[in-house]
């Protein structure tokens, strides 16, 4: 990966990071798109899973320290995601659409599997009304923001050769 | 070879991962007292533009969604805000009706004033009363400030009202004080006069002063005695050489008429003296307090500047401060014609006749200070004269 094309995802990691804190409160959806794990994916497929992973800690961190409560637990599912994928980008990542779509999606939703599980904050039905509803209403809409991202930006976006 | 550095680079990741995985759980497993400090160390140092960015984009969702409401409760109250003035007006204009129902006590009608084409040429409007209620022809129609007209036809539910700025209105009048007595009328010689009276037909022996209450004489059988009709401004000068006419300012203005009483026949012939008369005695004792309370000021702003002038004096010519001299004055405030030749002794004042004469000068200042005051109050809340827009 050269400068340019460095220098190009770190403005769009900058970009969904600033999306993050400002147009997800704007909107206040009750399943709202998660534009820290889209900058997580779309970094983790240009690196190593293992500078993946650490993307994922420190974006888990981050994410975590406006929820006191559950710090941790985003660093975990973050680390976790940005591994797999890092490791996944070769299959996901090709040149389709609706794989590109499922890659966020699937994304999404094992960041909030994780996530609420080892949050262990809710448990039982609400657990499972939030795993099987509002987690992957969420991770259509951050599905739905990604695809958006990628046709607007697809110049900037090209993922490295794995 | 080349499958030895991948193996190797998968190891090194799968290492990487679990330290990371690792220091996630140290995180998750922080206790409470310990989470917070990182936490917010961390959004108040690199975090603090982001949560600034957060509590701005909540803030303006919150703004978003509140606008809705904001709006309407605006609306509301700029609507209410437009009509607040005209109800201060009616409320006031009620409140003097009810307070002059009170004093008539009986035998009037309440009705509300249509006014019709337009203000400026206004002569009739039309009463919301009629002959069910007991308006009969040629009944008064008065405001609490004075008279409005008279009613000229009657339907079962509603009348027509002559007011005084038709040309043919006439009502019999006099001076307040009963010396002079005329016929009133609408002012009709010039347009740029606005709405104004003329009395007519006073004796040339005589004279009224501008701000002279006129009121109804009950001479002409239509209108009770003691009704205010307006206040003088001038004397018009007119060809006719045996009667003076005046100018009078209406106590009712055509523009601000709204609800109106209209007098029963029998309540017309019992008489109105004692209704209107407090409110012009309060008017013209209120007159005078304001007169006497600037000459009186005057007269004390005089003599202070005459005791300045001769302290002035009595400092050039060497007088020491504090030398008793006689009156119990100081020096500084005594004229020159009092000051005592050096070597010469007069006949000390006693002590008791100077405290008085102290005591005299502090009573007249504490007069002349509220002298001020109550004319300063006086001047403010004092209504411009009504002329009819």
């Amino acid at each position: 990966m050269n400068l340019g094309t460095t220098l190009r995802a770190g403005m769009i990691f900058l970009l969904l990071v600033f999306l993050h804190y400002t147009l997800r409160p704007l909107l206040g959806w009750r399943a709202p798109m998660d534009f820290l794990l889209l900058a997580l994916l779309l970094s983790a497929i240009r690196v190593r899973p293992a500078i993946g992973a650490l993307i994922g800690l420190a974006l888990g961190l981050v994410s975590d320290s406006l929820t006191p409560d559950a710090l941790g637990a985003g660093a975990i599912a973050m680390t976790v995601v940005g591994y797999l994928a890092s490791w996944l980008k070769a299959v996901f990542f090709a040149d389709n659409i609706a794989l590109n779509a499922l890659f966020f999606f699937l994304g999404k939703w094992l960041f909030d599997v994780i996530y609420f599980v080892v949050e262990n904050r809710i448990g039982g039905i609400e657990l499972v009304q939030q795993l099987l509803l509002w987690s992957p209403l969420s991770a259509a809409a951050t599905a739905l923001a990604g695809i958006l991202l990628i046709l607007v930006m697809r110049p900037l976006l090209e993922p490295a050769r794995a | 070879m080349a499958r030895a550095v991948r193996a190797g680079n998968s190891r090194i990741d799968l290492i990487v991962l679990g330290a990371a995985a690792l220091l996630a759980l140290v995180a998750r497993g922080l206790p409470p007292n310990l989470r917070d400090p990182v936490a917010s160390s961390m959004r108040t140092t690199f975090l603090a533009p982001l949560v600034m960015l957060q509590e701005r984009a909540e803030a303006s969702r919150r703004s978003l969604l509140l606008d809705d409401t904001r709006t309407a409760i605006r609306d509301s109250v700029s609507l209410r805000a437009m009509t607040v003035a005209s109800l201060e007006d009616e409320n006031d204009r009620l409140r003097q009706l009810i307070g002059l129902g009170s004093r008539l006590r009986w035998g009037f009608i309440p009705a509300e004033a249509i006014h019709g084409r337009g203000v400026r040429d206004v002569t009739t409007m039309t009463l919301t009363s009629g002959s069910n209620s007991g308006a009969r022809r040629l009944s008064p129609v008065i405001s609490p400030e004075g008279v409005v007209g008279m009613v000229i036809t009657v339907d079962p539910t509603m009348s027509e009202a002559m007011i005084w700025t038709h040309p043919d209105f006439r009502v019999s009048a006099m001076s307040g004080d009963g010396s002079a007595f005329g016929i009133v009328q609408a002012h009709l010689a010039s347009a740029t006069t606005g709405y104004l009276m003329e009395l007519r037909g006073i004796p040339f022996r005589s004279s009224l002063k501008p701000g002279t209450l006129i009121v109804s004489s009950g001479l002409g059988g239509v209108w009770p005695r003691g009704i205010p009709v307006g206040t003088v401004l001038e004397e018009v000068k007119t060809s006719e050489g045996w009667a003076r006419t005046y100018l009078l300012r209406p106590a009712v203005s055509p523009a601000d008429v709204g609800a109106v009483m209209i007098l029963r026949t029998d309540r017309v012939t019992k008489g109105f003296e004692n209704v209107w008369t407090s409110v012009a005695a309060a008017e013209a004792a209120a007159q005078r307090i304001i007169v006497a309370g600037d000459s009186a000021a005057r007269d004390a702003a005089l003599a202070e500047a005459a005791a300045r002038r001769a302290a002035l004096d009595t400092t050039r010519r060497g007088v020491a401060p504090g030398t008793v001299v006689p009156g119990g004055l100081p020096p500084e405030l005594l004229p020159d014609t009092l000051l005592v030749p050096e070597g010469e002794v007069l006949p000390q004042d006693t002590g008791v006749a100077a405290a008085a004469r102290r005591e005299a000068a502090r009573r007249a200042a504490a007069r002349r200070d509220s002298l001020r005051r109550d004319s300063a109050e006086q001047r403010a809340p004092r209504p411009s004269p009504t002329r009819g827009n």
